[in-house]
């Protein structure tokens, strides 16, 4: 049983991705970009030490389940969503859904999803597909990050969706059920950049926004005291260009979609000044390449001394100072 | 960044990029993944010395197999011992090499559905333990 009507298309980010395409197959025309931009997808937060990750890292993004929420929110479509203690009983009800040809968004732990390279897979709970269809006994699933509608192992996708640990999904699964035939995006747009600028320049946290990019770039030179060895060090040096651009963001750590969001949000609020707006936080984006391809350049050749992690740092932190210009300028275009 | 500058051939790692078009609009385009395409042996030879590492300690007694797939796996004694719903303490003692093979089936199982491997895969990390001991005696 699979729903043949299903559009397939890849996205830039799973769970914009995942709620872009049940919205488009449901009928509402939206791209990734507004729905990215009115949830107010764009953020950045530095965590030195956390229990769950065994080493420091940084979020380009907002929380995960906020983008479904904040769209929802702003937009007026609301979204049926369901939790599971049980196993069993969270994998017969997507049964039930999928053989009424609902196509259902699930959060699964990316690590089981054994239809991508082994090298791309890592344990992180709050990755979205949406499941499209079931044959015997593997699912239909449409992967965001996968550029063709592709199968999955019932026994896979159980264990994904009931992995343990952080932010685990307790087989969380959604689907729109409502989606109001009028919505005022001026409306959401502003209230979208509105929360994305409190986000970036306000929240008093030194690791969240604007001061997150700046203590990220301070605490970068204390990297190699969490390290085992040299290539452990490298190894996650590089992750800063997983993290900027193949995790899912479109490129520059979201910035580069952002720019796009903008750029569309120019036209419907009749502001030629976002389209400068857009073509600058292109501009950011391209310094945060510069950023992933320098990390990935003095990581492959260990070239890893004080020096060169200061240098990266030097980066870091003029990100920080362009974007907290850029904010601002955001912030008062909104007025 | 302009479109030509985004266009990277690597059919392993296919992703979605924003790119300037030749239009100025910001868009879209499939594309392969810049790390993949320049790096992936960077990346296959520190999981091979990873891997090899860790398996030379397991040879000395000093980890288990929990410890060594923990460690490829990236995950955290706390993180582990959510995912497989043990106490922290146990699975701290599960690392080390004496306890491993005291461990029940059902709990190798709970670790072994973390890791996405088998119970036989585990415990073949400690028989080539025995394996090369083996090999190691001189013939008499």
């Amino acid at each position: 049983m699979s729903n043949t009507n299903f559009k397939h298309k890849m996205a830039a980010h799973c769970e914009s991705g995942a709620v872009t395409s049940l919205l488009n197959n449901a009928g509402l025309e939206i791209t990734e970009p507004m729905v990215f931009g009115i949830s107010s997808g764009i953020f950045f937060g530095y965590f030195h030490k956390m229990r769950s990750f065994a080493f420091p890292t940084f979020i380009v993004r907002n929380k995960p389940g906020s983008i479904r929420n904040n769209l929802a929110k702003r937009l007026g479509v609301k979204f049926h969503t369901e939790k599971f203690r049980d196993a069993d009983k969270g994998m017969k009800r997507l049964d039930e859904l999928v053989e009424k040809n609902l196509p259902v968004a699930v959060q699964v732990d990316f690590f089981y999803m054994d239809y991508l390279p082994e090298w791309e897979r890592v344990h992180i709970n709050v990755h979205f597909i949406v499941v499209v269809g079931k044959m015997g006994s593997k699912y239909i699933i449409s992967d965001s990050y996968f550029p063709k509608l592709v199968e999955l192992e019932v026994a896979s996708l159980k264990k994904a969706r009931f992995a343990g640990g952080s932010m685990s999904p307790k087989g969380f699964l959604f689907y729109p059920e409502f989606i109001p035939k009028e919505i005022d995006y001026p409306k959401a747009i502003l209230k979208g950049t509105k929360k994305v600028c409190f986000n970036m320049l306000k929240i008093p946290m030194p690791f969240l926004g604007i001061k997150g990019i700046r203590t990220f770039g301070k605490k970068i030179v204390d990297w190699p005291s969490f390290a085992r060895d040299t290539e452990h060090l490298s190894h996650e040096i590089m992750k800063i260009n997983i993290l900027l651009e193949d995790q899912g963001t479109g490129g520059a750590g979201f910035r580069f979609m952002y720019a796009s969001f903008l750029q569309q949000g120019a036209v419907l609020l009749n502001k030629p000044e976002w389209t400068l707006l857009s073509k600058e936080m292109m501009e950011i984006g391209d310094g945060w390449r510069d950023i992933s391809l320098f990390a990935s350049r003095i990581g492959k050749n260990r070239d890893l001394e004080p020096d060169k992690l200061k240098e990266l740092g030097m980066m870091i932190n003029e990100r920080a100072d362009v974007e907290e210009r850029f904010f601002h300028r955001l912030k008062n275009s909104l007025n | 960044m302009k479109e030509k500058d985004g266009i990277i051939n690597c059919p392993q790692q296919q992703l979605i990029l924003y790119v300037e078009k030749e239009d100025g609009k910001y868009e879209p385009i499939q594309t392969g993944s810049y790390l993949t395409s320049n790096y992936l042996d960077d990346y296959e030879q520190k999981r091979h010395h990873l891997e090899e590492s860790l398996k030379k300690q397991i040879l000395a007694k000093e980890i288990s197999p929990v410890y060594y797939y923990m460690i490829l796996e990236d995950l955290t004694v706390s993180e582990l011992s959510a995912r497989a719903g043990l106490r922290k303490g146990k699975v701290k003692k599960h690392l080390k090499f004496e306890h491993f093979k005291e461990l029940p089936q059902e709990t190798l199982q709970q670790y072994a559905d973390v890791f996405n491997t088998t119970i036989l895969d585990m415990i073949s990390l400690i028989s080539e333990q025995k394996d090369n001991t083996l090999n190691a005696k001189p013939v008499s």
